[in-house]
C-alpha cells in the first residue's frame, strides 16, 4: 500500500502575470522587457536576497517562483532540511546562458569570459540556488524534457516520499530561453496542506 | 532482505604503482608518488609537483595493448582488467554484468592537444571522437566485453564514491549480478590551469590537515572494484576482499564552488552511510579521509567527523599526500587503500604534517600502524559544489 501525496501549493510565472494556488497575483501590463519583469516581482514580494541580481535569468526565475511557493507552503518550517527533496525539468537546459557565455570566447579580439557567468552555465545550478537560499539538503534531480511530463514527475516524486528519501518535494518546469519562459512550481506533501489536491497525473496535467 | 554486496576484485594504477602489489608497498613503506611534473606537457612544469603516473602514453599503449587510446580510457582500462583478473573472472557473460565508470577529464587530456589543428585546418584528426567522459566508459566496456549496462558518473570529485554507490544498488535492487565499479582521471592542461586559477595548487608537497596547510597537489589515476551479488559470491565459492557496508550521498547547500565551514554536507554524507546498516560511529574502525589538503576542505571535513565523533574519533589520515587528488578517481583509488588496510590489519599514514590545525582538536595518524583488525573502514570523497559522498568497507 503506497502512501498517499499531495499538492499542497503551486505558483506559475508567465507573461507577463504571476499566479499562487490559481489566483492571479502581480500582473505587469506595461512594455517591460522580461528583466524588467522579474525585477518588478522582485520589488513587489519584497524578495530580499542581492545576490538574485547577479544569476543569470533561469536561475532568476527560478529562485523568485521558489521564494512565492514556499512562502506560502511554509515548508521549509514544517521540515528538515534533509527532509525536502527538488525535482525540476525543463526543455532548454541553460542554453539561454551557454550561449552568451559562448558569446564572450567566441573572437579573439573580443575575448571577456567571466566565471561569474560560467558558473550559471548548467541547469541544476538552479536547484543549488534554491537549495542555498532555504538551506535545503534534500535529495534533487534536474531532467531535460521536451516538454512537462505529468506522468513522469509523479512517478519519480512519488517514489522519493514512498521509500521515505524525501516527505516533501519541490518540483516543477522552469524554462528560461531567449526572452521566452514560462516557470511553474509546486509542493508535494504527505498530509493536504493549503491545498487538498491529490498528487496523480490527471490533476498535475491540469493545473501546469 | 536485499543481497549483500561484496567486493570480489581490485585493480588501480596512479602514482605510487601500476598495480594493487606495487600500490600497496608504496603505502607501507611511506613513499610518496607525488615529485616534479614529467609527463603533462605544461608551461608549469617547474612551478609545481604532481602525482603522475610513471608510463608515457606510448608506455601506456603497449601496457593496455588495445589500441591507440587517450590516456584517460587507458588507464581505466588497465585498471579495470587488473580487477578483473584479480577477481578471476574468465568469462564475463556469465551474468549480468555492468560497467559504471567515473571521469571528468574524459578526453580532454589528448583533445586539448590537438583541437587547435584542427580549427586551424593543419590537422583533421576529429578529436571529438574521444572527447565525451562516456567515450572512455565504452572503449572500456567493449574490449572488457561489457554489454549489459555502461553508465559515466560525472560529480567533481566524489565521482566514483557515487559510481561504487551505484553499482551496489543496481546489484541490491536484482538489476545486475556483477559490476565494475571505479573512476579514472588522467592529468591535462585544462584541469591543471583550472586549479592553479582557483589558487588552491600547493607548490611543494601537501600537507593534509596541517595548520599550515597550502593547498592540494593534482595527480591521475584509475580504480575499480569488482562488485558481485551475495548469490553469486555464494554460487562461485569466491575469495571476498571486502564487502559494501555503507553509502550516503548529500548536499551542504552552501555554495556553488566551496565546502561549507562547519561541513553539513560531509556531517550528512557520513550520517547516512552509518544508517544503511544501522551502524554507530563507534564501530568504525579507521576513516580513510578526503583530505586534499586545502584550507576549505581539511577544515570543514574535520568539523563534520569531530561533530559525528566527538571525543571517540577512531584513527583517520588523508592519503592524497602519497597520489595527489585523483579527482574523479580519488574515492576509486581509496577504496582502494581502504580495502588494502582490511586485508592487512595496517592504518596507513598521511605524510608531511608539522602544526596541529587550530579550528578542530583531533588529529590524524602520521605513522604507519600495524596488526590493527579493522571491522569497518569509512572512506569520505567531497566534491567542489558540496556534493559530499561517504562509503563504509566491512571486513566480512
Amino acid at each position: 500500500m503506497l502512501g498517499a501525496a499531495f499538492i499542497t501549493s503551486y505558483c506559475t510565472i508567465k507573461p507577463w502575470e504571476v499566479s499562487i494556488d490559481g489566483a492571479v497575483g502581480y500582473v505587469d501590463n506595461g512594455e517591460f522587457t522580461t528583466a524588467d519583469f522579474l525585477k518588478n516581482i522582485y520589488k513587489s514580494y519584497n524578495v530580499d536576497y542581492p545576490k538574485f541580481h547577479k544569476m543569470d535569468n533561469l536561475c532568476k526565475l527560478g529562485l523568485l517562483n521558489a521564494e512565492l511557493l514556499i512562502r506560502n507552503s511554509e515548508v521549509t518550517q514544517k521540515y528538515k532540511p534533509e527532509e525536502i527533496a527538488i525535482v525540476l525539468t525543463n526543455s532548454a537546459s541553460s542554453l539561454d546562458v551557454d550561449q552568451k557565455y559562448q558569446a564572450t570566447i567566441q573572437e579573439k579580439d573580443n575575448f571577456f569570459p567571466s566565471p561569474a557567468v560560467f558558473v550559471y552555465t548548467l541547469p541544476n545550478i538552479l536547484i543549488g540556488e534554491i537549495a542555498i537560499k532555504y538551506k535545503i539538503t534534500g535529495e534533487n534531480a534536474f531532467f531535460i524534457a521536451e516538454q512537462f511530463d505529468p506522468h513522469f514527475m509523479n512517478s519519480y516524486i512519488s517514489n522519493l516520499l514512498n521509500t521515505n528519501k524525501a516527505r516533501c518535494c519541490i518540483a516543477g518546469w522552469v524554462e528560461f530561453y531567449n526572452n521566452s519562459f514560462n516557470s511553474f512550481l509546486y509542493a508535494v506533501e504527505q498530509q493536504p496542506g493549503k491545498l487538498t489536491l491529490e498528487h496523480t497525473t490527471e490533476i498535475l496535467g491540469q493545473i501546469f | 532482505m536485499p543481497d549483500h554486496v561484496y567486493v570480489t576484485g581490485m585493480g588501480i594504477i596512479s602514482a605510487i604503482g601500476n598495480s594493487v602489489e606495487e600500490t600497496f608497498h608504496s603505502l607501507y613503506t611511506g613513499k610518496t608518488g607525488i615529485g616534479k611534473i614529467k609527463y603533462l606537457d605544461t608551461v608549469h612544469k617547474n612551478d609545481f609537483v604532481a602525482g603522475e603516473i610513471k608510463r608515457s602514453n606510448e608506455e601506456l599503449i603497449a601496457l593496455a595493448g588495445i589500441g591507440d587510446y587517450n590516456r584517460t580510457a587507458l588507464c581505466g582500462y588497465i585498471a579495470a582488467r587488473e580487477a578483473l583478473y584479480n577477481a578471476g573472472i574468465v568469462d564475463i557473460n556469465e551474468a549480468r554484468t555492468g560497467l559504471v565508470t567515473s571521469t571528468t577529464v574524459g578526453g580532454i587530456c589528448h583533445a586539448e592537444n590537438v583541437y587547435k589543428d584542427f580549427f586551424e585546418g593543419i590537422s583533421n584528426e576529429n578529436f571529438t571522437d574521444s572527447y565525451l567522459s562516456g567515450v572512455s566508459a565504452n572503449i572500456m566496456a567493449s574490449h572488457l566485453g561489457i554489454t549489459e549496462f555502461v553508465t559515466t558518473i560525472s560529480t567533481a570529485c566524489s565521482s566514483a564514491a557515487n559510481a561504487i554507490m551505484l553499482g551496489t544498488r543496481l546489484i541490491k535492487n536484482n538489476m545486475l549480478d556483477r559490476v565494475v565499479v571505479g573512476g579514472v582521471d588522467t592529468l591535462s592542461k585544462f584541469t591543471f590551469n583550472g586549479f592553479n586559477t582557483l589558487m588552491i595548487l600547493d607548490r611543494e608537497w601537501c600537507k593534509p590537515f596541517d595548520e599550515n596547510r597550502k593547498g592540494l597537489n593534482l595527480g591521475e589515476g584509475a580504480g575499480f572494484l569488482v562488485l558481485e551479488s551475495e548469490r553469486l559470491v555464494r554460487q562461485k565459492n569466491k575469495k571476498i576482499l571486502a564487502r559494501i557496508a555503507g553509502y550516503g550521498n548529500a548536499n551542504d547547500a552552501y555554495h556553488q564552488t566551496a565546502s561549507s565551514p562547519d561541513g553539513v554536507g560531509a556531517l550528512l554524507a557520513m550520517e547516512k552511510a552509518l544508517k544503511i546498516e544501522e551502524l554507530k560511529p563507534s564501530q568504525i574502525s579507521y576513516i580513510n579521509a578526503h583530505g586534499t589538503g586545502t584550507a576549505n576542505n581539511d577544515s570543514s571535513e574535520g568539523m563534520a567527523m569531530q561533530r559525528l565523533f566527538g571525543a571517540e574519533i577512531p584513527p583517520f589520515s588523508s592519503t592524497k599526500a602519497f597520489t595527489g587528488h585523483t579527482l574523479a578517481a580519488a574515492a576509486a583509488v581509496e577504496a582502494v587503500f581502504s580495502i588494502l588496510a582490511i586485508q592487512n590489519s595496517v592504518i596507513f599514514p598521511g605524510l608531511n604534517r608539522h602544526e596541529q590545525m587550530k579550528d578542530v582538536s583531533i588529529s590524524p595518524i602520521d605513522q604507519l600502524m600495524i596488526n590493527q583488525p579493522l571491522e569497518y573502514v569509512m572512506s569520505n570523497s567531497f566534491g567542489f559544489g558540496g556534493n559530499c559522498s561517504s562509503l563504509i568497507f566491512a571486513k566480512r
